[in-house]
């Protein structure tokens, strides 16, 4: 499973995140080093061993009170948008 | 007291002093905003700094109090915030370009603490984009500079919270440590630096990094003034369902307490290799002196540790990924021009995050991605297990682990900027207490031969924060007087 040019383009393409092509191979090469580091996860023996998604998982949740409380700052978010039509967010043409 | 007598640099005795009338939170908070006028530009210590705002909110603690209400022991308290701390209308950017200008509409739950307790902001510290990054020069628009030596970084990510405090332009800040970001710049910087439990604070307003490992953590130049900063936001906050009411406020008396009968266990097997001698002499110099004073100090082992990195640089970047979906330039932030929605987004988010950042989202997504999920993310959440269950062991025996914060004492600014594995090599000693979200304390243990702070840690059981205080307060007592960097003690003077 190495990385080369055309993982980091799909990933990228995944992440919507885009790549200038000139710096691809910076990533490609950084992205290699640290994979060829974490390939020593391989050598541990992990069966039988139940994943830890987040410490603390598994303890009773604790739920609210399901009430409605006032949150009043429609305008102050909106305020943040890079472009607005009242109280809209406004986009670039979707299709 | 006199107006001209030195402000007190203690938040616990700036607290007392305001709560009983002696001196003003305003005449407190232009002591400090002075200090942070000499020294915060060069050190590259704030994103954003408000005179008239900290002054005006130092009035009104002052008028809180003249109004009989009780104010809370941080009353008057010049404290700073990571930049990745929601307050409402001051600007938070995170480091990052993608959110420039950003103004929040709302204050953090830990900020909101603070301003019942008294506290004043005196501003957003710098820190690495996102919080990733272990020397702040991951920052989109400065490097922060070690305090004791400019040339060399503070850490990372909060290097900008640690400094200030370090250089006394703050008397605590708040930092958030996801694989170390508090302890280590605390460790570079010679102050306090507190991972708490998992769960022990409400992370609501804190901009998320990666979940299932972001704490807040307090800094401070004392253990007494860490735990009192500890003590103002821990809890059960139900805006945070991972936040827990087991966390309890740490009493201050008890730090006095000593170390008699405890049990400190040290990872020797851990530390063998790649530890810089003067912190090993620093390590075997804390032993010695907590076992003077009645601590037992033994051997402990941490066999799966050594996986931390490997296992946190899985973990954490696919947690990232998924959490900075949301920068999108459609809400707020920074948008990139473009002809349609499709390409707005990678565009905005193109140009819009730094390296560390874009690496760790394709590194992230790589490793959630189809077919890779099973060997990358999956098996790095089993040897989690197996570091927690190292932990569960070793703090069976002992009361707490003892190890070194860093490798080594602070390194140059540029050193390892190009070199993303050789940074991440850096936090091989503060990434395993996140893995298994155990509370952690980074305290100041000395200086090298070049006058650089060496900071040690120590790694506690679920909930007792107060451990580590209490052990670190002991050692604290044995040490000589507060140090203070060349560049605060050039004002000073």
């Amino acid at each position: 499973m190495p990385i080369d040019a055309k993982v980091v383009h799909d990933v990228a393409r995944l992440s919507r995140l885009e790549v200038d092509p000139a710096e691809a191979p910076r990533f490609v090469k950084e992205l290699q080093s640290i994979l060829a580091y974490v390939e020593q996860l391989q050598s541990l023996d992990v069966s039988g061993i139940e994943p830890t998604s987040q410490v603390g998982a598994g303890v009773k949740t604790a739920l609210r009170e399901d009430v409605v409380v006032p949150s009043e700052v429609r305008e102050e978010a909106l305020e943040q948008a890079p472009d607005r039509d009242g109280d809209y967010f406004r986009v670039p043409r979707v299709v | 007291m006199s107006p001209e007598a030195p402000a007190p640099d203690t938040a616990e005795s700036i607290g007392r002093l305001v709560q009983g009338r002696e001196r003003t939170a305003v005449e407190i908070a232009r002591t400090y905003l002075e200090r942070a006028d000499r020294s915060a530009a060069r050190l590259g210590t704030y994103l954003h700094r408000d005179a008239a705002r900290t002054l005006a909110e130092a009035a009104d603690v002052d008028a809180r109090i003249a109004n009989g209400e009780t104010v809370g022991p941080l009353a008057g308290v010049p404290v700073a915030l990571k930049d990745n701390l929601c307050t409402r209308g001051v600007p938070t950017t995170c480091g990052s370009k993608i959110l420039e200008g950003y103004r929040p509409p709302y204050d953090a739950h830990v900020v909101e603490r603070l301003r019942r307790a008294g506290a004043v902001v005196t501003g957003k510290t710098n820190c690495d984009e996102f919080a990733m990054g272990s020397s702040t020069e991951n920052s989109a628009y400065l490097p922060t500079k070690n305090p004791w030596d400019l040339t060399r970084v503070p850490g990372g990510s909060s290097g900008g919270s640690a400094a200030t405090v370090a250089a006394l332009e703050a008397a605590v800040s708040l930092g958030s440590d996801t694989g170390g970001s508090v302890r280590q710049p605390a460790a570079f910087c010679g102050v306090y630096g507190l991972k708490p439990t998992y769960g022990a604070v409400s992370r609501y307003g804190l901009v998320a990094f990666a979940s299932s490992l972001d704490q807040i953590g307090p800094i401070g130049r004392t253990a007494r003034d860490t735990a009192l900063l500890y003590n103002a936001i821990c809890g059960r906050d139900e805006r945070d369902m991972t936040s827990r009411a087991e966390a309890k406020p740490v009493a201050l008396d008890d730090l006095e307490r000593g170390v008699k009968g405890m049990k400190l266990g040290i990872p020797r097997d851990l530390i063998a290799e790649g530890v810089d001698p003067e912190v090993l002499a620093s390590l075997e110099r804390v032993a010695k002196t907590l076992a003077a004073e009645g601590a037992e100090i033994l051997d402990v082992t941490l066999p799966h540790a050594r996986y931390s990195i490997a296992t946190y640089y899985l973990i954490a970047p696919a947690e990232a990924s998924s959490n900075l979906a949301r920068y999108d330039g459609v809400r707020y932030g920074f948008r990139a021009k473009s002809e349609d929605l499709q390409s707005m987004y990678a565009a905005t988010r193109g140009q819009g995050f730094g390296r560390e950042v874009r690496r760790r989202i394709l590194l992230g997504t790589y490793a959630l991605s189809a077919g890779y999920y099973d060997a990358y993310y999956l098996r790095a959440m089993k040897v989690r297990t197996l570091i927690r269950k190292d932990f569960a062991d070793a703090l069976g025996r002992a009361d707490a682990v003892l190890l070194p914060t860093t490798p080594t004492p602070p390194f140059r600014l540029g050193e390892k900027v190009d070199d993303p594995l050789a940074m991440y090599l850096n936090d091989v000693f503060s990434i395993p207490a996140s893995l298994a979200g155990a509370p952690a304390l980074s305290f100041p243990a000395g200086m090298t031969r070049a006058n650089l702070p060496i900071g040690m840690q120590l790694v506690g059981r679920p909930f007792e924060e107060g451990t580590l205080l209490r052990i670190a307060r002991t050692w604290e007592r044995t040490e000589s007087a507060l140090r203070v960097p060349p560049i605060a003690a050039e004002g000073n003077a």
